[in-house]
């Protein structure tokens, strides 16, 4: 008698956990994504989880205030940010939903991406399709801008909105180093000159990669050669030179050949005055720590006269997603000319804005042409004579691959 | 004399206790702070006033941490108790292997069976709720709970619950009066464990709760890899406090004075 009670409330619970799930799996109503009022009628109420790099409290405040403000009151839309560390686990948590079969009611409706991210996004066919010249503010970018086409190398095909710039620049305190050298071939020799005050984050640090790709692109004589597709003998025979380079000068890093984990931890040693030279994706995180207290005012940036990478980051939609409608408007908001002057300026954000000035309005180019701008960060012009472009990420990866079997293990 | 080395003693634990936190307390409200200097140069409360700005989100993931916690310690107990029981009191044939079973999780790490688990709660919709987020804690809690409540009960002399029956208590009567005052010292310090290894998940949350369940441990670790000292000091101490709360309510549970029923006392 007694174990039948328990049989009883065993069966029940199953029965109430397997209908708490059919309730769960609503069918959406089909929307035509390519009428843009029909998406913002079906956005109305629905909200979307935006699944991004929470680090920066100044981001985070700024898209919970601002653009979620944005919204909720012109479009009825509640935006759900949600802080993670990497954006690889939110790319594995759609890739978990889809080897699992929740084709249709996944649970990221968006994930800041660029890079390697999307490639694997695309090519695991994990991302919505050619929504991005849909949106009414997509006609302020300019349409045949390859930064904007492709990223890093692979084709975005409106497969994802862009977002914002960045370039990478070189960070060094003025109080330290005399003269920013010109060329990879000055700071090696300032490198030899002062032991123990350089030194780049390890691989896979973002920052760190991009480092020893501008050592590899000036060292291997040229990136123009790398442009295409991944070539495996090209790159043997070319990368032995970068690699010797950065082997000759490893007894000269911090700690006699220190490599840290990470970029934060970079900054730590700037700021700390353990190393005098620092480098960022962000032209303008240079300025912004300066403010927040963590870098000496003595701190500038500075470009190679080779130039330095530049890329584009951008939003895309998973393509199970329930809640695409909202998710397009939450994209199309990030393009307006508003939220790209609010995130250039300095003080909420200085991020690079992906509009182009000349497709603006008078008033709204003006207002960029305005905006604050610190003296540690270099003008939109310096920036943008010094672009580099990036390899596609098979490239991005053997490179990583080489420096950790010809340079951290040897 | 006792009664001072005694003072003299709780006051080195609670200092040892308190001393690794006084360097984040400092950082919480420090705006530069480095090598060599002895205190911070300038001082700010930038990383306080994000905690507490809407912009944080602080308030609903410090919500979401304490009713998953909070559930999860229940449950543990619920499902703990009896488990504790039989394996403390009683002897029966694969009982070491029992035992290895419930010990499995603190061996395996939860990482391993946590992507398992996600899909098998994709498919019964419990993926991205907090009864998901709960039930997966459970997974780490319970090795614990379990043993607490089995040294609990290795001590107890069952004989007394027979007395109470024959004096008439029904069995209701004899678990609330007989029962749990025996053994609620170990059913705090279960639960607190259970409390504090349930708010501490970092990568079962975030799988299983998919980011739409937030708690603090997902707020705290995406500023504590950017390397920002400052709000990650504020965050650290917002999300240390209820343990310190918890451990100082129930310190006076933790000296098993009470335990009047337990065997050759």
């Amino acid at each position: 008698m007694k174990k039948n009670i328990y049989l009883l409330a065993i069966v029940g619970l199953f029965t109430i956990v397997l209908s708490a799930c059919g309730g769960a799996t609503e069918t959406s109503t089909e929307v035509d994504f390519s009428d843009w009022d029909a998406v913002v009628a079906a956005a109305d109420g629905q909200t979307v989880n935006w699944f991004m790099w929470g680090g920066a409290d100044n981001i985070n405040a700024w898209v919970n205030g601002s653009i979620a403000d944005t919204l909720k009151s012109e479009y009825n839309v509640t935006l759900n940010m949600v802080p993670i560390n990497d954006t690889a686990e939110a790319v594995n948590k759609v890739l978990g939903e889809k080897e699992a079969g929740q084709d249709d009611n996944g649970s990221v409706d968006m994930v800041w991406i660029n890079g390697e991210n999307f490639r694997t996004m695309r090519q695991g066919d994990l991302l919505f399709g050619n929504w991005s010249a849909t949106l009414p503010n997509y006609a302020f970018v300019d349409a045949n801008d390859p930064s904007v086409l492709n990223d890093f190398g692979y084709p975005v095909d409106g497969y994802e909105s862009p977002y914002g710039k960045a370039q990478f620049v070189m960070i060094y305190d003025t109080a330290d180093v005399e003269a920013a050298p010109a060329t990879i071939t000055d700071l090696v020799e300032w490198i030899k000159a002062n032991p123990g005050k350089f030194t780049y984050p390890a691989v896979p640090d973002f920052t760190g990669s991009a480092f020893i790709r501008h050592v590899c692109y000036d060292a291997t004589g040229g990136y123009e050669q790398f442009l295409g597709e991944f070539d495996q003998a090209l790159f043997d025979e070319k990368f032995g030179a970068c690699w010797d380079l950065l082997n000759e000068i490893e007894p000269f890093l911090w700690r006699e050949g220190e490599y840290p984990e990470s970029d934060a931890r970079m900054k730590e040693l700037l700021a700390n005055g353990e190393v005098h030279f620092d480098m960022d994706y962000n032209p303008g995180s240079a300025g912004n720590l300066i403010e927040d207290g963590v870098y000496p005012e003595t701190v500038r940036t500075f470009v190679f006269e080779t130039g330095t990478l530049a890329n584009t980051h951008f939003v895309g939609i998973p393509y199970n997603s329930p809640n695409k409608a909202a998710a397009m408007v939450l994209a199309n908001v990030l393009l307006s000319p508003e939220a790209q002057l609010e995130k250039a300026d300095p003080a909420v954000w200085g991020d690079l804005p992906v509009l182009n000035p000349a497709l603006l309005s008078e008033a709204d180019a003006a207002a960029f042409d305005a905006l604050p701008r610190h003296p540690a960060t270099l003008s939109t012009a310096e920036l943008a004579a010094a672009r580099l472009p990036e390899l596609q990420a098979p490239w991005v990866e053997a490179i990583e691959q080489g420096w950790i079997e010809n340079v951290l293990e040897k | 004399m006792k009664r001072l080395t005694k003072y003299a003693g709780v006051a080195l634990i609670v200092l040892g206790v308190l001393a690794p936190f006084i360097p984040i307390l400092i950082w919480s409200f420090a705006r530069r702070w480095y090598f060599p200097a002895v205190l911070p140069t300038e001082w700010s409360i930038r990383g306080w006033a994000y905690a507490f700005s809407s912009a944080s989100r602080l308030p609903q993931a410090l919500w979401q941490s304490l009713l998953i916690s909070g559930v999860t310690s229940l449950l543990s107990i619920l499902i703990g108790l009896p488990a504790g029981r039989a394996l403390g009191l009683h002897k029966f044939r694969g009982k070491t292997l029992v035992e290895f079973l419930m010990l499995a999780p603190t061996i395996v790490p939860a990482f391993a069976v946590a992507m398992g688990i996600h899909v098998v709660f994709i498919r019964l919709g419990l993926a991205d709720t907090m009864i998901g987020v709960i039930l997966v804690h459970l997974v780490p809690t319970l090795p614990y709970v379990t043993l607490v409540l089995a040294g609990m009960f290795a001590n107890y002399d069952v004989n007394y619950e027979a007395q109470a029956r024959s004096l008439g208590a029904t069995p209701l009567q004899t678990i609330w009066y007989v029962l749990l005052p025996s053994i609620y010292p170990g059913l705090i310090v279960a639960g607190m464990f259970a409390f504090i290894i349930s708010w501490s998940q970092y990568i079962l949350t975030l799988l299983i709760g998919g980011g739409r369940v937030l708690t603090l441990p997902l707020l705290l670790f995406s500023f504590a890899s950017s390397g920002d000292n400052n709000v990650t000091a504020a965050l650290s101490i917002i999300f240390i406090a209820p343990a310190i709360v918890l451990l100082i309510i129930s310190a006076r549970y933790l000296t098993g004075r009470n335990v009047s029923l337990a065997r050759g006392n």
